[in-house]
């Protein structure tokens, strides 16, 4: 499903090496756990995904395409297969809940009558249907994540990419978006969690990559554990 | 068609609740336009003006009392050749004659001095108009080198010659300085409204980085951007077409009793059509075009 190939990222003429010869592979329907202190460079892991970022050098491959031959025009596309959560929610702040998930769905040219039908069955999956019409600034940061997870979900994406989901939730709505990612990867979406919270890793206990400085340091493939 | 209004209704419901911000890109942006049109309605009335006066200005030729009235009326049709004379008009001894009585109708003296004279005293004379006045000299020069130059007596452009260049060098710098002016001033308005519109979606640029995030193509971001700028530029051309002619229709005779009688609400008016046209267009390509070319910076993600 995804690939990295000996992938090196450097900033500032290889002053600062963000991620160093990163060999991975990650299976259809894995929940991964990336793990690692701030700057270790799972972010940069993650964007590199939905081709935000470029490698220096190496390969990453989604879903058998090369992301260095995808084209320009092609990367809406991507983005469009892959559902993203991220620590700061990243919600348009003008428009409703509904309209935010709604939006996902009129990139890919999707029909108002499936759009009417699609949002509010997500909305309620997310326990948020008595907030289609709330604007985000209207709601907590649990509701707000729980949100970013339905317009993440909207699409039926293969794989969901959370950075630092629970990062600015208090403990009752981190695990509240935990299990929403274990129903989603249940139903076989390949799930990649970004965080550096140990709670959060131990609860999931699953494949676990530990990322330092750059450079994978372990991977744990079943019941791991956040061992630094 | 699906696409297209969808893109409209999410420009419009963008614009509503930015209000704060298209408040202001739309108020900057009708002030933009009827500046224009303030230098449309400008150049107007110094074209008038200018206008008026040219046509004050024009050249007499006496005759010599013994000069035929026929070689008069042959040099008549040869200036009236002429490409740069707007008209001529003759007077006659005998029309000069009248008219000069009645111009003194009421002066017995003159009345009285008249009749005692056997011969009419009055020179037939023609008033040439020219299309500029920077025509005169060489209309002057043809009659000078006309074969009927015999009959002429006097020529009083040359006494008027002072006054003609005067009004001549006075239109050109109105007309020079006028449009450097309107050329400034419009300069000014295309940078204001542009930097207000950029400042609008700069405000937004995190909204746009997340459109892209979530798989939306450019276009999918540009366009109800540019759907928005259109909107500024239609409600801000329509404020100002309201307000342009409610002012002109409330001010016109104060406007007439200060110009001399041009009516700029009646110009405004017989050019309807071409006026609400020109605002709208114009608003909206500045609105539209300020969009497209702000937003293209914060598209790079």
């Amino acid at each position: 499903m995804i690939e990295f190939k000996q992938v090196t990222k450097t900033y500032d003429d290889e002053d600062y090496i963000a991620l160093n010869d990163i060999n991975l592979e990650i299976k259809k329907g894995e929940f991964v756990s990336l793990v690692g202190p701030s700057g270790a460079g799972k972010s940069t892991l993650m964007r590199m995904l939905t081709k935000e970022s470029l490698p220096t050098f190496g390969q990453v491959i989604v879903d058998g395409v090369d992301l260095a031959d995808l084209d320009k025009s092609d990367i809406p596309m991507l983005r469009r297969k892959i559902g993203m959560v991220f620590q700061d929610f990243k919600l348009l702040s003008n428009k409703t809940a509904f309209e935010n998930v709604a939006f996902a769905l009129e990139v890919s040219g999707v029909g108002e009558e499936e759009i009417a039908e699609d949002v509010p069955q997500l909305l309620s999956i997310v326990g948020l249907a008595d907030k289609a019409n709330h604007f985000p600034s209207q709601m907590s940061g649990g509701e707000r994540q729980r949100l970013a997870i339905a317009r993440a979900l909207i699409h039926r994406p293969k794989i969901i990419l959370a950075d630092e989901p629970t990062g600015n939730l208090d403990l009752v709505n981190s695990y509240d978006v935990l299990k929403l990612l274990w129903k989603i990867n249940e139903l076989g979406t390949t799930i990649i969690l970004a965080t550096h919270d140990r709670e959060i890793v131990n609860t999931v206990g699953r494949r676990v990559i530990t990322i330092e400085k750059g450079a994978i340091v372990r991977d744990q493939q079943g019941a791991g554990r956040y061992i630094i | 068609m699906k696409q297209l209004r969808r893109i409209i209704s999410t420009g419009w419901t963008n614009f509503r609740r930015n209000s704060y911000l298209s408040f202001s890109a739309v108020a900057i942006m009708s002030i933009a336009l009827i500046l224009l049109l303030g230098l449309v309605g400008f150049n107007f009335l110094t074209s008038k003006t200018v206008d008026s006066l040219q046509g004050k200005v024009d050249v007499s030729i006496y005759f010599r009392l013994d000069a035929e009235e026929a070689q008069i009326l042959s040099l008549r049709d040869e200036i009236n050749d002429l490409s740069n004379v707007v008209s001529t008009d003759y007077i006659s001894r005998d029309e000069a004659l009248e008219l000069f009585k009645a111009r003194h109708s009421e002066d017995a003296l003159i009345q009285e001095s008249l009749a005692e004279l056997d011969d009419n005293p009055l020179q037939a004379s023609l008033s040439i108009k020219a299309t500029e006045a920077s025509e005169f000299p060489q209309i002057v020069s043809v009659i000078e080198d006309s074969p009927y130059a015999s009959t002429i007596d006097s020529i009083d452009f040359f006494e008027n010659e002072a006054v003609i260049t005067r009004i001549q060098s006075f239109s050109n710098g109105i007309r020079s300085w006028g449009l450097a002016i309107t050329l400034v001033l419009i300069v000014i308005a295309v940078f204001v409204t542009f930097n207000t519109i950029r400042l609008t979606i700069y405000d937004q640029r995190k909204e746009i980085e997340i459109m892209k995030l979530v798989g939306a193509s450019d276009w999918q971001v540009r366009a109800p951007y540019i759907a928005e700028g259109s909107f500024y530029g239609l409600l801000a051309g329509l404020i100002t077409l309201v307000l342009t002619y409610g002012i002109l229709y409330g001010l016109s005779d104060r406007i007439a009793a200060l110009t001399g009688d041009i009516d700029l609400f009646a110009y405004f008016s017989q050019f309807w059509l071409q006026i609400v046209l020109l605002v709208l267009v114009v608003g909206v390509t500045l609105g539209v075009a300020s969009s497209f070319i702000a937003i293209r910076r914060h598209l790079k993600v």
